[in-house]
């Protein structure tokens, strides 16, 4: 049976990458996931986030009853969290590749990925709460 | 077995060895303006939390967002999130495979400026004309 060709394309978006092989020359012992999160969050994000941005930014300068009334749609809540939770899990996988290439003692990277973790879980929790009892009351 | 190899780590290639380039600068703008975007979360959460509570909380909000300051913070953060957006849209081009070519890299990186520029401004018209 011949051989199939290894390209990066055949193995870039497997489980069993190429490097899960490699001995000495770089990193395999995770990232694929985190990998693949990014992306699909960032994919997510583009649709989400004009609209988003749009409205927030028109809701910012808007009185209090204006923005009670919007939040309080199921269909604007909902894409409300969608977007903060997809923001907020891609922000998590950027900011940790940013402290991989500059943090390079293993106790301060895990220690500040833990720091990192715990903002984003209050700040998502937060704004879910919020928006659930906009959402609920009305 | 695998032996501990003394590799440079990064960054130690910029800005030693790079003279400036525009495709570089991007690169670094698009995590400076991530990490702004992150920070900017915190804002946004603040905003929910305040339309949530209602009253005093939400006047001191307002207020805050409608000062020179809050609309400066805001327009910074329409400018990092446009740019990211679309620096982002480059990115998974490449991901995909495509604009690899040094001539389509600098034509995607000049186009991601202008269409920041044009979002940043359309936005900015209907905020403040809607």
């Amino acid at each position: 049976m011949p051989k199939r060709p290894i390209s990066a394309n055949a193995t870039a978006l497997r489980d069993e990458t190429m490097l899960r092989h490699v001995r000495q020359l770089g990193s395999a012992r995770d990232g694929l996931r985190e990998w693949r999160l990014q992306r699909l969050t960032a994919i997510a994000l583009i649709p989400l986030g004009l609209y988003f941005a749009a409205s927030v930014l028109w809701l910012a300068k808007s009185d209090h009853l204006t923005a009670a009334t919007w939040l309080a749609s199921p269909v604007t809540a909902l894409l409300m969290m969608l977007f903060v939770f997809a923001g907020l899990a891609h922000a998590v996988v950027g900011l940790r590749s940013v402290l991989l290439d500059y943090v390079h003692t293993r106790a301060r990277l895990v220690a500040a990925g833990l720091v990192i973790r715990a903002a984003v879980v209050v700040l998502a929790g937060a704004s879910l709460l919020a928006i659930l009892k906009l959402f609920l009351g009305h | 077995m695998a032996r501990p190899l003394n590799r440079p780590l990064s960054p130690f290639m910029f800005p030693v060895w790079y003279r400036f380039q525009i495709t570089s600068a991007l690169s670094i703008l698009h995590r400076l303006t991530g990490i702004g975007l992150a920070v900017g979360s915190i804002l946004l959460a603040w905003w929910l939390i305040s339309v949530a509570a209602g009253g005093e909380w939400f006047e001191a909000t307002h207020a805050f967002l409608v000062s020179p300051i809050g609309l400066l913070l805001l327009f910074l953060w329409s400018v990092a999130f446009f740019y990211h957006l679309c620096n982002g849209i480059r990115h998974l081009a490449w991901d995909a495979g495509y604009g690899f070519e040094l001539r389509s890299a600098y034509r995607s990186g000049y186009t991601v400026l202008a269409m920041t520029v044009l979002l940043t401004v359309l936005t900015w018209l209907y905020v403040l004309l809607a």
